[in-house]
């Protein structure tokens, strides 16, 4: 009994020094994009869209600390003011996707089976299309740009999520406690939303943390394509996508780009394995007693 | 029980849809509880005592329930779902078998034992002060302390004890508990019946026991109803049926209960298949 108080004691406030090295190490990679995305232009040591021929495609040194491009813009200003475009707008469709996933999968889920069905066909056309072809086409119908491409894969995104969520959720609604909630007059909504979901939900933050990775790359994709972020933007995959030809002339104007959208993507897919490990009690203490 | 009592079921029929049309559990089963009172639904699993238990609350969806569920008068049977959502947790609660099973796992043992009385407009305080007092009247230790750990934080026994405590919260006048106890250990499980008992008595909570331990009806129950096939067989008070039998099926039932001191070199007494009726036997493909 007083191993179980002791162990209480630190309960709450021990979730974050117990983290793993690892885990630590991309909770604070993570976090510190994000920092870099809200200040990362206003650090920015030069310039970003500043165009010198004469600086064309330096090499790294004290000045350029990631070189210049071949317009000689300084790839690390570049690179910072990027932070700012990229992150934001994986995040914005990871967060829509997973919104219209979780609503659209949760009533296909509980709705019955006429709603389910219809529901489900839905998605499966969803499913069907690959969604970078989706999204070219609905980026050419709305124009070209970094918004449409947002757009585009916001609405490609989801049935993926909603396939997901159809599966957790109906596994969690017939949970004994979730008739034991109902037995204690608790409302459809709030079972839903206080019991169901967050016991489905877990799985879904981790694919959810998984798919950065894979956004970060299509909106690089259709930024390459010219469908996505417009020239001049230091959005990294349209970067990397201009100095792709340059490669053997300055690898760094590709690398540091690339470098940045790797660092992201791992550090966010230990982030999914963190989140999982701390939204669910019975891992996070240990072996249940 | 002259004035009117708080439970009485009338020919409450179950049945549930099947492959081949509904098929009927429970045939025409009439209980009553008294204000306060203690009945213990016994009976072999398959007898229908649970799904009779689980209908009084209306748990499963799927069912189709005829007959009367009169709880204090109003039957439940005929009232929409907001009004028998106010009724379930309030006036009726229930408690089910599986003490790890019935919490919810990603919450805190306060918050689930808070939530009846949150979701009734109680203020967190309140709840919290009453909730941390009725657990501690549970024999939970420090429960203050404890009121934020998670379930699987808990040993058995003092789950289930958390479990009475989300059903009781809020004060109903009567508790359904389906087996309760059968997860736990024997001394375990006789705390958690004294306490039961104990509370039910403070509150003057009327207690249905639904269990298949003959061994525990006798000190926690003072009347009997005996369950077979979806029929009630035999109720009485506990005294007369333990001692006098009228049904065969009951008095199989009680051989059946291992004693202590008994001949070790005879096989144990089974209820078999040729106890009963006919017509009784005839319903069991169900």
């Amino acid at each position: 009994m007083s191993a179980g108080a002791k162990e209480h004691a630190g309960a709450r406030r021990r979730v974050l020094p117990r983290v793993p090295v690892v885990e630590r190490a991309a909770v604070t990679v993570a976090v510190a994009m994000v920092l870099l995305a809200a200040v990362g232009p206003l650090i920015a040591p030069h310039d970003p869209y500043a165009v010198d021929l004469s600086r064309s495609l330096l090499p790294p040194s004290g000045d350029h600390w990631f070189g210049t491009d071949v317009s000689g813009r300084d790839v690390l200003s570049r690179v910072l003011s990027g932070a700012r475009i990229t992150l934001p707008a994986t995040m914005i469709v990871i967060v829509t996707a997973a919104l219209i996933g979780t609503v659209v999968g949760t009533v296909a889920a509980l709705g019955g089976k006429v709603v389910d069905e219809v529901l489900m066909r839905v998605t499966d056309i969803g499913l069907s299309l690959p969604s970078i072809i989706l999204a070219l086409g609905l980026a050419a119908a709305l124009g070209s740009g970094l918004r449409s491409a947002v757009i585009a894969l916001s609405l490609t995104w989801w049935p993926g999520y909603a396939r997901l969520v159809r599966t957790l959720v109906r596994d969690v609604k017939d949970a004994e406690y979730v008739d034991a909630a109902r037995m204690l007059g608790v409302s459809r909504t709030r079972l839903v939303l206080r019991h169901i979901l967050p016991n489905a939900l877990n799985t879904l933050y981790v694919q959810t943390t998984l798919d950065v990775a894979a956004v970060m790359l299509v909106i690089s994709g259709l930024s390459f394509v010219g469908v996505g972020a417009q020239v001049p933007s230091p959005e990294w995959g349209a970067m990397i996508a201009a100095a792709a030809g340059d490669l053997t002339g300055g690898w760094w104007a590709v690398a540091f780009p690339g470098l940045a959208i790797m660092l992201t993507a791992i550090s966010f897919n230990l982030l999914g394995d963190w989140l999982r490990v701390r939204n669910d009690p019975t891992i996070r203490e240990g072996a249940g007693r | 029980m002259t004035d009117t009592p708080l439970l009485a079921v009338r020919d409450l029929r179950v049945s549930f849809p099947g492959p081949e049309g509904p098929v009927e559990v429970v045939h025409g089963v009439d209980l009553e509880l008294a204000r306060g009172a203690k009945v213990a639904l016994v009976g072999e699993s398959g007898s229908g005592k649970s799904v009779t238990a689980r209908a009084v609350l209306r748990l499963d969806a799927d069912a189709t329930l005829t007959g009367r569920i009169e709880l204090d008068g109003t039957d439940l049977l005929t009232l929409p779902p907001r009004r028998m959502r106010e009724v379930r947790g309030s006036r009726a609660g229930l408690v089910f078998q599986d003490p790890l099973a019935s919490l919810n796992p990603v919450m805190t043992i306060g918050w689930q034992i808070t939530q009846p009385l949150v979701i009734r407009g109680v203020s967190k305080k309140v709840a919290r002060r009453r909730g941390v007092e009725l657990l501690s009247r549970l024999g939970v230790r420090d429960a203050g302390r404890r009121f934020d750990d998670y379930p699987h934080q808990f040993s058995g026994g003092m789950r289930q004890r958390v479990v009475i405590a989300i059903a009781i919260v809020a004060e109903p006048a009567l508790l359904i508990a389906d087996e309760p106890t059968t997860a736990l250990d024997v001394r375990v499980q006789a705390q958690v019946l004294r306490l039961l008992h104990e509370l039910a008595d403070e509150r003057d909570m009327a207690v249905l026991l639904i269990t298949h331990d003959l061994g525990i009806v006798a000190g926690f129950a003072e009347r009997v109803v005996v369950m077979r096939h979806g029929l009630a067989v035999e109720s009485g008070p506990v005294e007369e049926i333990y001692a006098a039998p009228r049904h065969p099926y009951t008095r199989a039932l009680l051989a059946a209960v291992p004693r202590i001191g008994g001949d070790l070199s005879r096989p144990l007494a089974t209820v078999g298949p040729a106890v009963g009726t006919a017509e009784e036997e005839a319903v069991e493909p169900s």
